[in-house]
């Protein structure tokens, strides 16, 4: 049975996608949850709410925003669903679950409830292990994790100040050392 | 636009009856309007009225579905034009769709498209070099065509012409295979472009010569430019999605409203010719047949010149 959805966050958690991502078609989870209709992806909501703790370890939020803030997992969902080939899809569902397997072998305990600088340093042994389709989940979640949050309206406004108009080019621009 | 209303020959009567209206037909129009030729431009495909018509063009790159990514269902509906660099999320309103418009490739050709006012010069890449006198000597000299009946010195004054109006950068270079024109101030090479014509010149200056490429953007406009309301670039490379500054040359920003000011225009989008309306008694084509794409109908279009 559908629990009555709080109102309060799920407009904020549309105000966050409008801010941040053109409107993506939302929908809710049985449990309240807010997420999006997905078209090929088939993705279980534990494995979503691992994915959000994911790219919130990969971008953690300090005085800015955050992974999980910027509702990067749902982004990432978006991009793998409609850009990436049957193929990539596959990989990427897969080496999802593979995850879920993997890292609660590796901390003997579920993802989401270990210390945030086990999962820190667990995200840097991901290559290491000889699992294919998790590293190419790996691979894709980081990717689309940080295209989601460097193209991100808080990012892009407050961070890069990125300027639609510049007005001028500048071949010599000074690299930092 | 002049409304083509009753059934009167005369109302579908033209001085001259330009077919497209992409950079060609926009130049055709804008010389023959300011003659004083009562001239009808038929376009295929829908109107796309300067700035008004450009619905990407100011979009920050979140605002995009996809941030200007193509999902992979229009890579597979639209094979053809995905091989075309421009053709992103942003900017694929103003290509013709594969779907729509398939073709057979005996062998690979990427026939890139578009179907709407000002053509492909909305999405072109604007790199614009004149030919050499070595291209027009081509076919005699190397011996692969019937010898062309002109060369690059009754050409040069138009490439004047074309170059002053539309608003060429480029630098003197000083090279015969890639001849000087009117030029607006050239944009300058960055760090590593700087480093690698220096090298290359070093080497091969006598046979290799690295220029920055002539292009159709205002790096600094002049008052012809102001006149057609185009002002300087703004830097911002987006310029496919249509340009609110006029920055580059397109028939949209430039010959198609110059045309129009002349009140010699008459510009008629959903218009496919079907034909060519030939007098065998004059010898002469006196006029096209359209098909209007919205309603169907045929309308023939009659004229005094033919374009």
């Amino acid at each position: 049975m559908a629990k009555t959805i709080n109102r309060r966050s799920a407009l904020r958690t549309m105000l966050y996608i409008a801010g941040g991502t053109l409107i993506l078609p939302a929908c809710f989870r049985d449990s309240g949850r807010a997420s999006i209709k997905l078209t090929h992806l088939s993705i279980k909501e534990s494995d979503e709410v691992m994915l959000e703790s994911l790219v919130e370890v990969l971008i953690p939020a300090d005085d800015t925003p955050g992974g999980k803030e910027l509702l990067l997992h749902l982004f990432v969902l978006k991009m793998v669903d409609d850009c990436h080939d049957p193929e990539s899809q596959k990989q990427f569902e897969d080496g999802l679950k593979q995850f879920a397997t993997w890292s609660q072998k590796q901390l003997s305990m579920p993802f989401n409830d270990a210390e945030r600088n086990q999962q820190t340093e667990l995200l840097t042994r991901v290559e290491e292990s000889d699992d294919e389709s998790l590293i190419a989940f790996f691979k894709i979640m980081k990717r689309r994790a940080i295209q989601g949050y460097m193209s991100s309206s808080y990012v892009m406004t407050n961070l890069v100040n990125y300027e639609i108009a510049p007005g001028r080019y500048n071949g010599y621009f000074p690299m930092d050392n | 636009m002049a409304n083509i209303v009753g059934d009167t020959v005369k109302a579908r009567t033209f001085d001259a009856i330009v077919i497209g209206s992409g950079a060609s037909g926009g130049w055709a129009a804008k010389e023959l309007t300011e003659k004083g030729l009562k001239t009808l431009v038929l376009e295929r495909g829908r109107d796309v009225a300067h700035i008004k018509d450009y619905p990407t063009t100011n979009l920050y790159p979140y605002e995009l579905e996809h941030r200007g990514e193509i999902t992979y269902a229009d890579k597979q509906a639209n094979p053809i034009a995905n091989r075309c660099y421009a053709y992103k999320e942003d900017t694929k309103h103003f290509f013709a769709s594969d779907e729509e418009h398939p073709y057979i490739q005996e062998k690979e050709f990427d026939w890139i498209r578009g179907y709407q006012v000002g053509g492909k010069s909305l999405i072109w890449a604007r790199q614009t070099q004149r030919w050499s006198q070595y291209d027009f000597e081509g076919p005699a000299r190397d011996g692969f065509a019937v010898d062309w009946p002109i060369r690059y010195a009754d050409i040069a004054p138009w490439y004047d012409h074309v170059e002053r109006f539309v608003g060429i950068a480029g630098n003197k270079d000083g090279l015969d295979t890639l001849p000087d024109g009117e030029f607006l101030p050239g944009y300058p090479l960055n760090a590593v472009e700087d480093y690698f014509q220096k090298t290359v010149h070093q080497h091969y200056g006598k046979q290799r010569h690295i220029i920055s490429a002539r292009c159709a953007h205002l790096s600094e406009p002049k008052a012809i430019h102001i006149e057609q309301g185009r002002v300087k670039c703004q830097n911002r490379v987006l310029c496919q999605r249509g340009c609110p500054f006029g920055g580059y040359f397109s028939s949209n920003s430039s010959t198609l409203p110059w045309a129009m000011k002349t009140g010699n225009l008459t510009l008629r989008p959903f218009s496919t010719v079907h034909s060519i309306l030939y007098d065998q008694d004059q010898q002469k084509a006196i006029g096209v047949k359209v098909i209007d794409t919205d309603s169907g109908e045929e309308i023939d279009f009659l004229q005094r010149l033919f374009l």
